[in-house]
């Protein structure tokens, strides 16, 4: 790269010299004369006042990176930091940090998530948490991330665990729980102002201000607005996916100095989007795609009490209600959620720490029926209770541990499932850790699966055939989809500032939900009279998935970060053209370089291999790709910060995945993003 | 010639720009072990013991660690060299109750949160300044707290507690405080 400077004429540049010269000793003898800075090196720092060093910033490590050197789980952590210093702005970007996640954006407002297979747009083998409210939706079992919006600013970290969790978790939790985790009101305190402004109109704007009402009473409150523009799809058209968001909240925490935490929050969000909507027609046959304007509203409030006992144990109850209007492309959807939740932690003895909990959850979900989509019922009353406990037994103290749990959940549209898991964790030194675990987890089948009719495309067969209709159907019986899954893992930190972290799984499923072609029939109504080419979801698929997931952190020096990971999935399923194909190879490094004057200089880049959607539905190929970002972000003071950061530099677009729920193809765009952060 | 010039000209701009956000640098953060260092070695300013603490005029003032933490190192570096009021600082890790009560400041780690309420009990009549970082710990009879706050380390105090160990305690260490039991005299 060529860079073109101010080049002045030689008597200038010397006068100019001597200038800049001269103000850089005057600055720097200013400075020796202003004594009430406090220097950087360790003996100035014993200078500071107390006045000082109650108001100083401090940076923790968190008591949750050494739990997590030692947990016998395939688990990774996003950090506020990682947030900050790539300039991330939703949550589905912020989980392309996390080795073996497959994270693709479909256009402006929709991402695939997934992890060890099973691409897809409703990743329906993930469970998601929002500070422990779930925002799975059983409509479509996956998540509408449009819909969960969060101040990036005020998440303390996202907790990913690959592989099941349904011990704890319950059902869906089969390839993964993601745990958002919200900052306590209590470290969020003052004002925050952020506003960004992107080359693709990537817009938003937050407000955010947090209080004391009383004393260890703390409060937030905050506004956030966000406009996106369209995208550009595969054919260079606008692809139509242009949303704004608007949304609004609180979070309230109360923590006496005794033991005990109590929180309230709750959040409102309205949406608006833009979106292609296929539509179907028998008179005359036809199906054709119309532009729509959407909206998804939403709202939720829960209430949490946490009571610390001082022998190392935790009594955590929580409880909520959450409402969901949600347009699915044909019609909207309105799901209620009441939840209530218990778990207590114990000591049993010095050999065994013990958790056990148990939970009720109510929903409802009502969808209005379309000619393309209806629902027998219309209306869905989903009960679930649960019960769980599981027992961490010391084999040998601080050196091998036996852990021991099941879960029984009890859903009223399947019954009963028990999720078992069993885990062995030794840690032979300090510095290495090996776990091995078996488990077993069950995903519910969507009501789409179970309850639903879906008229897909309507055409005209050659004369005199009457027209035709393509149907897919959902069926009562259908039972869970079963996974029986073997890890086995392996940390080791062979020197203090570089770690490694190798995973590999072994995926055993049974009873995989896929469409199964029935004979073509005649249908009297809908009228006029039609062949019915129909298909009914069953429990007729299985299969399993093998891989290999490696990462590593590594400090090189003090102010120098780098983060790499790499992973192989390989899937063999039957009948294999139902299945979407993830990425078989995926590969990123991520660079966060801390250079003087409060500057930091982040890169990240991510390799992607090919994939597939179903072969069945002939998808399009999705090319492997590479993505690269770069940011520079200046914080000259505490109280405000400015970053710029260029997304996807290596090309000017890019496709990242095909859906047979959106089938316009969609590229994501090169873009520039910047930020500016205040604080008071 | 030519080259020269060049290369002093972006000195001058690297300095004249480091110079301009040097000035920030009282906002810069600080590790969180190494602000707790520094606030235990202002303790021994502001913070006065009994006569009968020490045995003689010279003898140094002993701050004893208990439970792991990564303050220790940065306390070893924050006191090195240092003398208050003529006294040397020694950094001792303790293990056994006579070691305890030979301190003068005790910092209890918050590893030791299951268990510190059986070291205080124990040394609570003795004149050790006990600081911990528990969240209870001010609560349940130590005499200073850490406690985070909004990315800051506050201090939260008992008096009561400092009282019954006969130590007194500077209004100037008072004043940034949270006085959470006890009363100034």
């Amino acid at each position: 790269m060529k860079i073109s400077i101010f080049r002045p004429s030689p008597i200038w540049k010397w006068i100019l010299a001597g200038a800049g010269w001269g103000l850089l000793l005057t600055a720097t003898l200013a400075k020796t004369a202003d004594t009430n800075q406090p220097a950087k090196s360790s003996s100035d720092l014993t200078d500071m006042t107390l006045e000082q060093l109650v108001n100083v910033k401090v940076t923790s490590v968190a008591k949750e990176q050494t739990d997590l050197f030692t947990s016998p789980a395939a688990i990774s952590v996003v950090t506020s930091d990682d947030i900050r210093r790539l300039g991330i702005a939703s949550l589905p970007e912020a989980l392309r940090l996390v080795p073996g996640m497959d994270v693709a954006q479909i256009n402006a407002n929709e991402w695939a998530v997934s992890t060890r297979g099973f691409n897809a747009e409703f990743g329906r083998d993930l469970l998601v948490l929002l500070d422990g409210r779930t925002v799975y939706t059983p409509g479509s079992s996956g998540v509408y991330w449009d819909s969960q919006d969060v101040v990036m600013e005020d998440l303390d970290r996202i907790e990913i665990i690959r592989g099941p969790g349904a011990t704890l978790w319950g059902a869906n939790a089969v390839d993964g729980v993601i745990n958002v985790i919200s900052k306590s009101a209590k470290d969020t305190q003052g004002l925050l102002l952020s506003g960004s402004a992107g080359s693709v109109d990537q817009d938003s704007v937050t407000v955010r201000y947090g209080g004391e009402l009383a004393t260890n009473l703390y409060y937030r409150v905050y506004a956030k607005r966000s406009d996106l523009s369209d995208y550009i799809d595969t054919s260079g058209k606008s692809a139509g996916d242009a949303w704004n968001s608007s949304m609004g909240g609180f979070r309230a925490d109360w923590e006496p100095p005794s033991h005990n935490v109590l929180t309230l929050q709750g959040d409102y969000y309205y949406n608006e989007t833009v979106q292609s909507i296929e539509q179907v027609s028998l008179a005359p046959p036809a199906a054709y795609s119309v532009r729509q304007s959407e909206y998804d509203q939403g709202g939720n409030i829960l209430g949490r009490w946490t009571r610390n006992f001082s022998d190392s144990g935790q009594m955590t109850l929580q409880t909520y209600y959450d409402h969901v209007e949600q347009n699915t492309g044909f019609g909207i959807e309105y799901l209620n959620t009441y939840d209530i939740d218990l778990q207590d932690r114990f000591s049993l003895g010095s050999w065994n720490d013990f958790v056990w909990g148990t939970g009720y959850r109510y929903q409802a979900v009502d969808d209005s029926p379309t000619f393309e989509l209806t629902w027998t019922p219309q209306t869905q009353h989903i009960r679930l209770f649960n019960i769980f406990g599981q027992d961490d037994i010391k084999v040998v103290p601080d050196r091998l541990h036996l852990i021991l749990g099941t879960k029984l959940e009890d859903n009223s549209l399947i019954r009963w499932e028990a999720e078992p898991n069993g885990r062995l964790l030794w840690t032979p030194t300090e510095n290495q850790t090996v776990w091995a675990a078996v488990s077993r987890a069950a995903r519910t089948p969507s009501l789409f699966e179970l309850d639903s009719r879906l008229n897909a495309v309507a055409f005209q067969p050659p004369p005199p055939s009457p027209p035709a209709l393509v149907s897919i159907f959902g069926d009562q019986n259908n039972t869970a989809e079963k996974l029986l899954a073997y890890e086995v893992g392996y940390r080791v930190a062979p020197v203090k500032n570089l770690s490694f972290d190798v995973t590999g799984f072994y995926n055993v499923y049974q009873n995989l939900l896929i469409a199964v072609p029935n004979p073509t029939v005649i249908e009297t109504s809908p009228s006029p009279t039609h062949l019915l080419i129909s298909s009914t979801y069953l429990n007729a698929g299985s299969g399993d998935t093998y891989g290999v997931e490696l990462s590593s952190q590594w400090r090189v020096v003090d102010n120098w970060r780098l983060t790499a990971s790499y992973s192989w999935l390989g899937t063999r399923l039957a009948p294999e053209s139902d299945y979407a194909q993830s990425p078989q190879q995926q590969f990123q490094i991520r660079s966060y370089l801390d250079l003087p004057c409060h500057l930091e200089l982040n890169g990240a880049i991510y390799l992607v291999g090919r994939s597939t959607g179903p072969l069945a539905t002939g998808f399009d190929e999705i090319p492997s790709y590479v993505r690269a970002d770069l940011g520079l972000i200046w914080s000259p003071r505490q109280w405000w910060e400015v970053g710029i950061w260029g997304q996807n530099l290596l090309q000017s677009e890019h496709l990242e995945f095909s859906s047979q729920e959106t089938p316009a193809l969609t590229d994501v765009p090169r873009s520039v993003l910047g930020k500016v952060t205040v604080r008071f | 010639m030519g080259w020269m010039a060049h290369v002093l000209t972006w000195c001058m701009c690297l300095g004249l720009w480091c110079q301009v956000c040097e000035v920030g640098l009282a906002d810069a953060a600080l590790p969180e072990y190494q602000v707790k260092a520094l606030f235990l070695l202002n303790f021994t300013k502001y913070v006065e013991w009994p006569p009968i603490a020490f045995a003689a005029s010279d003898t140094p003032i002993t701050i004893g660690l208990s439970g792991e933490s990564k303050l220790g190192e940065a306390l070893k570096s924050v006191v090195a060299g240092k003398t208050i009021a003529g006294r040397a600082i020694v950094i001792r890790q303790v293990e056994s109750p006579e070691e305890l009560s030979q301190c003068h400041i005790l910092f209890i780690s918050g590893a030791e949160s299951s268990r510190y309420r059986q070291i205080i009990d124990k040394i609570s009549a003795l004149p050790i300044l006990t600081v911990g970082e528990d969240a209870a710990f001010a609560q349940n009879g130590g005499i200073i707290n850490f406690v985070l706050k909004n990315g800051n380390v506050r201090l939260e105090i008992d008096l009561s507690a400092a009282k019954k160990a006969g130590l007194t305690i500077s209004s100037r260490l008072l004043a940034v405080a949270d006085v959470v039991k006890g009363k100034a005299d």
